[in-house]
């Protein structure tokens, strides 16, 4: 009989014959992108790669995971939808808004959305929330994996039109979409120092660290507003 | 203060109140194509914090909390529907062809290869490959069947090969058929890259040619995304190893990328390369961003380019003295040209 331990709110391990990290399937049945599915006393769960998810690798990190099942959550860069499809299990009450620029990724997330009511898709430049703030509510957790040169700014312009007081901010920052040439950690000093300083709002970080071995050169940080008046 | 959400316009005071509100009906339709609007113009959006679930609620938009959601999912759904099938523009459809292309030569020549192989060893003095061998296959099957009429008659009558078998012939012969029907597709495609080249690039297709151009167009991911390149990377495009090489270490820049198939290039002497390749780049940049913005064809571009290469050929008519370190004799550059 597999063991189920559980790591944060609807993230699970399960121990058969290694260790498995998992996510309560919210669409029974169906995998999304070719992931084992795994029964265990009549709930099924679907494992989930750390390796081909950022969120994943931060959940092996020990970072804090700040989703529950309620939460809104604001997710920039949702490719095909990945990691998108574990986030909508982990928020089986609450809703994902997807944003993603590209219309190839955009087919494959349609087709996820089209089965789980929990996931608004959203094409749109992650760079200019102004032309998705007539659909976005405020929200818990960004979550940003957009591997553009400018992330801090981008995750300072959404942060400061939807995430709640209280809310957190999760980023995965890729240094070889920052500078390619430049030494990774010295991006990521850099990077870090930016989202606390160079824009409004600034930001206060809890956890920082490296994604290896499971992402090369890329960092996962764990942040929340600085403590100001923002948001009412 | 007025606002644009996805499901009304709405008034608000000071306090953030919603004090009016005009709704719009519940079409799914409707909306989403209002969405698609209000992402263009990105007119009077919601204040930030603005709760657009709590006022549509408020304002007795939706009945219940769980509407909102099943609603706005329906809405987001269709508007992305419509963005994605806006989405293959026809160069996108230029690029899935350059793709096609380069699968069907990369599939057509290893089969091509295997076709040699294999009918090598019934018929080795036929001398025949890629296409030809493939269509004199897929015609005559086993070597008996060449009739006195052909010129490899002789060759056929005193072949070392294997005397071919029905059931291997007819294998053989299926095999050839497919791969010429391969290279009838690559013809097919290739006038279709032509045709539409000239249709939506005029211009580009008049400096680079139609494959060139299409290619640069596959590479850089639009019309639009190659419009807006500086013509030094459109220069170095294709020849990303190189430059990072370059940019980590000492090696050299690359002179170029995929532009180096274009004629001006890959037949001027390698003193000149350099120098034509980066006016080339100059030219082609241009001529995407007429293609974007005009799209009038203006033939004055290829002349000028002629011209500059003409200037660049004159004024370094002989190669230049390489370094001592480079390991070349003085006496022994013998490499001018004509």
């Amino acid at each position: 009989m597999p063991e189920i331990r559980t790591l944060s709110e609807g993230v699970f391990e399960i121990i058969k014959d290694k260790k498995q990290l998992a996510t309560r399937n919210l669409d029974p049945g169906r995998t999304v992108y070719g992931e084992k599915l795994i029964p265990v006393e009549g709930v099924e769960y679907r494992a989930w790669d750390p390796r081909r998810s950022k969120l994943g690798a931060m959940v092996l990190k020990k970072f804090d995971i700040p989703l529950k099942s309620s939460s809104k959550v604001l997710y920039l860069g949702a490719a095909s939808g990945t990691t998108v499809s574990h986030v909508s299990d982990l928020v089986s009450e609450g809703a994902v808004y997807a944003v993603e620029f590209s219309a190839r990724s955009m087919r494959d997330l349609i087709g996820l959305a089209a089965r789980r009511k929990n996931i608004h898709p959203i094409l749109a430049d992650a760079g200019k929330p102004d032309s998705y703030a007539h659909l976005v509510e405020p929200v818990d957790v960004i979550f940003q994996d957009v591997a553009q040169p400018n992330q801090a700014e981008i995750a300072a312009r959404n942060a400061a039109r939807f995430l709640k007081k209280d809310g957190y901010l999760m980023l995965a920052i890729k240094a070889r979409s920052i500078d390619t040439v430049a030494n990774p950690k010295q991006v990521f000093k850099e990077e870090v120092k930016k989202l606390e300083q160079a824009f409004e709002p600034e930001f206060e970080i809890l956890t920082a660290r490296d994604l290896a071995p499971y992402h090369e050169d890329h960092l996962g940080v764990l942040a929340k507003l600085k403590n100001k008046t923002h948001l009412e | 203060m007025k606002l644009n959400a996805w499901f009304g316009i709405l008034e608000i005071g000071e306090d953030g109140k919603v004090l009016s509100a005009d709704l719009l009906s519940k079409d799914v339709r409707e909306l989403a194509q209002r969405s698609l609007t209000l992402r263009e113009s990105r007119q009077d959006p919601p204040p930030a914090g603005f709760d657009l679930r709590a006022a549509a609620l408020g304002c007795g938009f939706i009945e219940f909390p769980a509407e909102y959601d099943s609603l706005l999912h329906e809405v987001a759904l269709e508007a992305v529907k419509i963005q994605v099938s806006a989405s293959l523009t026809p160069d996108q459809r230029i690029i899935q062809a350059v793709e096609a292309l380069d699968d069907i030569n990369e599939t057509a020549n290893s089969l091509s290869e295997r076709l040699s192989e294999w009918y090598g060893g019934y018929f080795p003095e036929s001398g025949l490959g890629g296409e030809a061998l493939a269509f004199f296959v897929a015609k005559y099957g086993s070597r008996e069947n060449v009739g006195p009429d052909n010129p490899l008659y002789a060759k056929a009558l005193d072949s070392m090969g294997a005397n071919l078998e029905a059931e291997d012939e007819a294998l053989l012969r299926g095999f050839a058929e497919s791969v010429c029907s391969l290279y009838e597709r690559r013809r097919q495609i290739e006038t279709y890259i032509e045709s539409s080249m000239e249709r939506i690039a005029p211009n580009l297709n008049l400096v680079a040619g139609p494959m060139l151009g299409a290619r640069l167009i596959s590479i850089a991911g639009s019309l639009e995304k190659l419009a807006l390149f500086p013509s030094s990377t459109i220069q170095v495009i294709g020849a990303s190893k190189a430059l990072f090489k370059h940019l980590r270490s000492r090696a050299p820049s690359p002179k170029h990328g995929v532009i180096f198939s274009h004629p001006l290039i890959n037949t001027a002497p390698w003193w000149l390369r350099g120098k034509i390749a980066r006016a080339l780049a100059a030219k082609l940049s241009l001529a995407a961003r007429l293609d974007l913005y005009s799209g009038k064809k203006d033939p004055a571009l290829a002349e000028k380019l002629e011209e500059k290469v003409r200037q660049i050929r004159a004024s370094n008519s002989r190669p230049p003295q390489k370094k001592p370190e480079s390991g070349a004799k003085p006496g022994a550059k013998k490499k001018r040209r004509k």
